[in-house]
């Protein structure tokens, strides 16, 4: 080959060495490109998940009663350990986790396991001082409740994954979740994250969940827990319930709910600690017979029909009376009353005589105005109507046992509303516990408002009940209900729990309670107490009308609402 | 400028001269522009990784932020301040004996004085 020849042979091994990169390249580019390019998204981008942060819970003051915070959570990758049980005996060390289930986690193939999840600052510190390449770290939201048990089952909790499991962080999940966002990032050769910005960078920025505020006063709430657990804890009681509601709007200033005696108040921080049924919220979940705070039901719908009047006498000397099939006795015989001291004393047979004149096509209709039989509709999970039988079911017996709250099952917040009429001059108010809805991005949110449910009674009627309410407190069973320096109006009752073994009323097991509203004549509270089983003495007077004494007190001066009845004690100043 | 041809030569030794110049010049407006290019590509990259890191701190900051309005509150807390006053401080509630109420003198009363 000369020369010439030579030259073409190198130039064209050049120019088919040029025309095969150029061929891969247009396989690369072009026929293959979809694939590739497909390939170095996943390899160079990431989503990167913006978490939305969970809205705030606050009292009505303002004050931070559930908030949300950002811990790490510990995990391990198994597939690169080389001494999984060194590892789980170490971790579970620090963490306080089950050794031999650390060790079956980090045995597996996986390429990631949880090893903890929301662990505490410390642990996760003492975790890191370890440095092991083969545990990771991610922050991830917690809820913390500052308060502890402050309120537990109002506020209910949240599950792992921050939703709302019980109470009102289950009712308001919605709202204060809030909606996730996310960005594309980009990975550089290390594996850091960059945000590339400029034209074409996608993301959507998290929604924060709405803050809500509560009608809850965490100072009343404190009160009526702490002397809520003491009275159960002297009683011996199974538990117990003590709501404060402003009777004007309906607004529940306080919704305390005491474990059984010996057991701890449900602190939301740590549900897990706890049996399922100490989560639920009793003051709206579980019906009780009412027993004689329920009179007023009766002594309201009598006054306002007319049938007996306040000072009307009635004959209770026999200290029974016989209902259809059924006799029923007073506590302790009573001669000749009127109407009023009828219920100052809470005498059975008095009562009952004034249901039969008013007969049951009435007496129904004002239990229905009153709100039993149907929920109230507050903002708690698992509220139920009580139990009330349709009058056409109604026995021969029934309105005499009904008239002094048997044979009809009610809920605490059903009770407090029924109260909020007597106290706000006839109207039925749906309580609530929500008052706004803050939304995080300058929204409008939410306010809430009174709601009316509709008149059960008119005003002077109420002025009447109201004013043998305070005979209650002033001479009847409910003395020791008196705040100092308050006027008063309220019921005791002293209910038989059903055996449940023998189906009938028990000797042993009682429900005391005792309801009512302060100052009697301008109220600005209405609380209701109510004691589970207590052990010994049983009387609503004597168990559960101290603690509406001290807690009356107490939060009346907290309101700084003025004493309008001192009696003897009482001096006058010129100001 | 010496030229070796005369003028016709020197005429078309300058005209070969400004195309190479011409070249050069494109030349270097597109390393410029590639130098440009490239040097914004980077800051870029250098802006993303200061924005991680200032996002990070900033993260940091307010996780400490709530950390510490969670331990106010839960200092704050009525049980709490309660168990101070009455363990740590020795108060005592007020006993019933030593509570007068005051009532203010209506306003007719005061004046008829």
């Amino acid at each position: 080959m000369d020369r010439r020849g030579r030259i073409l042979l190198i130039v064209a091994l050049i120019a088919l060495g040029f025309a095969l990169v150029a061929g891969r390249l247009v396989y690369l580019q072009v026929i293959d490109r979809a694939d590739l390019a497909a390939r170095a998204e996943r390899q160079q981008q990431r989503v990167v998940k913006l978490e939305s942060k969970r809205g705030t819970i606050f009292d009505r003051q303002e004050r931070e009663l559930a908030v949300s915070l950002e811990v790490e959570s510990v995990y391990g990758v198994p597939s690169d350990m080389e001494n999984p049980r060194q590892m789980a005996q170490q971790l579970s060390r620090i963490l306080r986790e089950d050794p031999k289930t650390l060790e079956r986690r980090l045995r597996s193939d996986k390429h990631f396991v949880w090893i903890s999840r929301k662990v505490e600052p410390g642990r996760a510190a003492k975790v890191k001082d370890l440095g092991s390449k083969d545990v990771g770290f991610r922050f991830e939201s917690r809820r913390f409740y500052p308060k502890k048990a402050l309120a537990g089952p109002v506020l209910g909790f949240t599950g792992m994954d921050n939703e709302g499991l019980e109470g009102l962080e289950r009712t308001y999940d919605k709202e204060l979740r809030g909606v996730n966002g996310w960005v594309l990032a980009e990975k550089d050769a290390v594996g850091r994250t960059v945000f590339p910005g400029g034209p074409g960078f996608q993301y959507r920025l998290p929604k924060s969940g709405n803050d809500i505020i509560l009608t809850i006063d965490e100072v009343i709430q404190h009160i009526a827990d702490r002397e809520l657990e003491r009275a159960v804890t002297t009683a011996r009681a199974k538990g117990g319930v003590c709501i404060v509601m402003d009777p004007g709007t309906g607004e529940l200033l306080a919704l305390a709910v005491a474990a059984a005696h010996g057991r701890p108040a449900f602190n939301p921080n740590e549900p897990q600690q706890y049996r399922s049924g100490e989560w639920r919220n009793r003051g709206v979940t579980d019906v009780f017979e009412p027993g004689s705070i329920f009179k007023v039901v009766l002594a309201a719908a009598a006054l306002e029909e007319k049938v007996v009047h306040p000072l009307e006498k009635i004959d209770c000397s026999a200290g029974s009376i016989k209902v259809a099939d059924r006799v029923i006795s007073d506590a302790h015989r009573s001669g000749v009353l009127t109407f009023t001291d009828v219920i100052a004393d809470s005498s059975n047979v008095g009562t009952i005589k004034v249901a039969l004149r008013l007969g049951k096509e009435r007496f129904a209709r004002y239990i229905t105005a009153f709100g039993f039989g149907q929920k109230t509709g507050v903002d708690i999970p698992g509220e139920i109507p009580g139990l009330l039988k349709d009058r056409r079911l109604w026995s021969g017996v029934s309105i005499g046992s009904i008239a002094i709250g048997q044979e009809i099952g009610v809920t605490p917040i059903q009770m407090a509303a029924a109260y909020g009429v007597l106290a706000n001059g006839g109207m039925l108010m749906k309580p609530y516990l929500v008052s706004r809805i803050v939304e995080q991005d300058g929204g409008l949110g939410k306010k809430f408002a009174p709601q009316p449910v509709g008149r059960a009674i008119s005003k002077e009627t109420c002025a009447k009940v109201s004013k043998m309410l305070q005979r209650v407190v002033a001479t009847g069973t409910g003395k020791q209900a008196k705040p100092a320096g308050y006027s008063a109006a309220g019921k005791t009752g002293t209910a038989q729990k059903i055996d449940t073994l023998t189906g009938s009323y028990s000797k042993k097991e009682y429900v005391s309670s005792f309801v009512g509203f302060v100052p009697a004549l301008s109220p600005k509270l209405v609380i209701l107490v109510m004691v589970d089983t207590p052990e010994g003495d049983i009387y609503g007077g004597t168990v559960a009308a101290p603690v509406f004494r001290a807690v009356a007190e107490q939060s009346l001066a907290y309101l700084q609402v003025a004493p309008d009845d001192a009696g003897g004690g009482m001096l006058l100043v010129n100001r | 400028m010496q030229t070796r041809t005369g003028d016709i030569g020197s005429f078309v030794f300058e005209r070969g001269n400004r195309g190479s110049l011409r070249r050069v010049l494109a030349v270097l407006v597109i390393v410029a522009a590639l130098l440009l290019y490239v040097g914004g590509k980077v800051k870029i990259v250098q802006l993303g990784y200061q924005i991680e890191a200032l996002e990070k701190e900033k993260r940091d900051l307010e996780r400490e932020n709530r950390a510490l309005r969670i331990e106010a509150a839960s200092l704050s807390s009525p049980a709490r301040i309660e168990e101070i006053a009455l363990k740590r401080l020795g108060m005592v509630r007020i006993a019933k004996e030593n509570l007068i109420v005051v009532k203010q003198q209506p306003k007719a009363a005061q004046r008829a004085k």
